[in-house]
């Protein structure tokens, strides 16, 4: 079968918000068993003394980046069917700035603050509380920030093409980044004064 | 410990190199430039109207045509069992798998021959095969098949013969007895099917 | 790392846990083209519920008529469903690595309320911020880093870059 298996109509979109449970299920296993439901886990990032969130997101990266390829190349995915996110160069900065900092002091992102609150973390209920009155916010005063949403449109621009280089080429370096990465934060975690949490 | 990440790490890395080094299956896939030149040359891609109506008439299971108009005219009126696909969507992965089907004569058509020409061009890159063009499009198709002629006294019998023909495909198309100096909808109307581009999830967009 | 599977303190191998990430990522892009999100759910809720509060609102507001309004229904949607999983998924991993407890969780040199006020803070920015660049760590970050899309990779710099300052900033109410 051709992947998205949902697009190219091999099975009815009834079956999508069924999929979309299960997958879910499956995101917010993997988040909590990894210890993404403790906000000091998540923040040890930080502070050098556990860097779980950099292990467990960036494996996750390199596995579907590279598994995507894979699939593409064996003809079992469209990579032209798959949604990728527009780029908006200004928004993307700032919202990511912002949102740099509400991770500093929540200790949470949305993903995870949903695999807190599953296991009864009020913290992490606080957290998700609080995104509704930012969504809110931003809604609300969205006409100030039309004019910044909307610039430095680059449409769906690959990270590669940025380069000018193959996807495989990218992604074969970004394994490498990431492999040194964990490596560098084995390293680093030995000369940390260990944090009880 | 180390070790065994280590073994991990080797393992993935070679997996990426995997993705570098394995040759492009695309490139392979492409028509070479001398056999497309030939094929271009060669006019035998041109189907009549009165063909492409034969086999409407016949029921013909080995054709499908394509009709690559935008969707509106296509649903305003359409060739009987025709499929819409839209020009940008033809090298998606649901075209090209509909396009390769084996034992079919893709028949491609529009308002005239302008963008059938050239999707037949693509499609022929991308290696499909047994696909044609309708001469002159459904513009074509209207003026010879619905746009009653008087018949010509001087003809000759298979003047005459394509004639009755034709008579016999207009009664086929929009009845017994009627004239039609409109484009007017035919009877037989079969369930529209249009190939679109998926639409980028933009309203679901974000995280 | 000898820890009893019983106490809630233990976790999956941070490696293990990635590869189970990817591979549900991999496998919510063979089957629907989209990578995991959660942010979405917020802001189709915010939507729907002004639309019931406040529908002429919606009609006027150049954001919310994006996804909400008129015949759009931003309650049926994959991200809602999606969410549910999450909280069901996460449920099912406290069960197994007894982890149900209901508590606030925060550093012993702060108190719980101290804790709550900054959560609820980085909820207000995070929630801000997932609007602004289109989606938060897992939707825009993770998600687009799988399909390598440059926005993708520009906010989560710009996340964990800022994180990285922040932390340090905020670092009494951490360790």
């Amino acid at each position: 079968m051709i992947g998205p298996i949902i697009s190219s109509g091999i099975v009815s979109p009834a079956w999508d918000n069924i999929f979309a449970v299960i997958l879910g299920m499956g995101f917010g296993f993997a988040l909590e068993s990894s210890g993404f439901s403790s906000s000091r886990k998540i923040i040890g990032t930080f502070f050098g003394y556990d860097f779980v969130v950099v292990k467990v997101f960036f494996t996750a990266a390199i596995v579907a980046s590279v598994g995507l390829l894979y699939l593409s190349y064996f003809g079992l995915v469209d990579y032209s069917q798959l949604y990728i996110q527009p780029t908006f160069l200004t928004s993307a900065i700032v919202g990511g700035i912002i949102m740099g900092i509400g991770f500093a002091m929540g200790g949470f992102c949305p993903g995870t603050s949903l695999a807190a609150i599953g296991v009864g973390r009020m913290d992490g209920l606080v957290f998700f509380g609080g995104m509704f009155i930012g969504v809110f916010a931003f809604s609300e005063s969205f006409s100030l920030f039309e004019n910044m949403f909307y610039s430095g449109s680059q449409g769906p621009k690959m990270i590669n093409d940025v380069f000018g280089i193959s996807p495989e080429l990218f992604t074969f370096f970004l394994v490498l980044a990431a492999v040194g990465m964990f490596f560098g934060a084995a390293w680093v975690q030995k000369k940390v004064k260990k944090v009880e949490y | 410990m180390e070790r065994k990440y280590t073994i991990l790490a080797i393992l993935m890395i070679v997996l990426a190199l995997g993705l570098v080094v394995l040759p492009k299956k695309k490139e392979m896939k492409e028509t070479d430039p001398k056999a497309l030149l030939s094929a271009v040359v060669e006019k035998s891609r041109y189907l009549s109207v009165d063909l492409v109506t034969h086999r409407i008439i016949e029921n013909d299971p080995t054709l499908l045509l394509i009709d690559l108009r935008p969707v509106d005219q296509f649903k305003l009126f359409a060739l009987p069992r025709a499929v819409n696909i839209q020009p940008d969507s033809l090298l998606t992965a649901t075209t090209l798998a509909l396009m390769n089907q084996a034992g079919k004569d893709k028949v491609l058509l529009s308002n005239s021959d302008l963008t059938s020409e050239k999707a037949w061009l693509i499609a022929t890159r991308s290696s499909v095969t047994r696909i044609y063009v309708m001469k002159g499009g459904i513009n074509e198709w209207f003026n010879t098949i619905i746009k009653e002629k008087p018949a010509n006294s001087a003809a000759s019998s298979t003047e005459l013969d394509l004639i009755s023909f034709r008579k016999a495909a207009r009664q086929f198309f929009i009845g017994a007895g009627e004239t039609a100096s409109v484009p007017e909808k035919p009877k037989v109307k079969e369930k529209v099917q249009v190939i679109r581009k998926a639409p980028e999830a933009s309203s679901g967009g974000g995280c | 790392m000898k820890k009893s599977k019983y106490d809630g303190s233990f976790y999956l191998n941070p490696y293990l846990g990635g590869v189970i990430l990817g591979t549900v990522l991999l496998l919510s892009f063979y089957i629907s083209g989209r990578g995991l999100g959660a942010s979405g759910a917020v802001k189709n809720t915010v939507a729907a519920t002004v639309n019931v509060v406040a529908p002429q609102h919606v009609e006027q507001s150049a954001y919310y008529c994006q996804f909400a309004g008129g015949d759009k229904e931003p309650m049926s949607n994959w991200l809602i469903y999606e969410v549910l999983g999450v909280l069901a998924g996460a449920f099912i991993s406290g069960i197994i690595f007894n982890r149900l407890k209901l508590k606030v969780e925060h550093s012993p040199k702060i108190t719980s309320r101290r804790r709550l006020i900054f959560a609820l803070g980085g909820g207000v920015l995070f929630g801000f911020g997932t609007q602004l660049a289109r989606g938060c760590t897992s939707g825009a970050a993770l998600s687009g880093m799988a399909v390598l899309s440059f926005g993708g990779y520009i906010t989560m710099i710009a996340i964990f870059g800022t994180a990285f300052i922040a932390a340090w900033v905020l670092r009494k109410n951490w360790i």
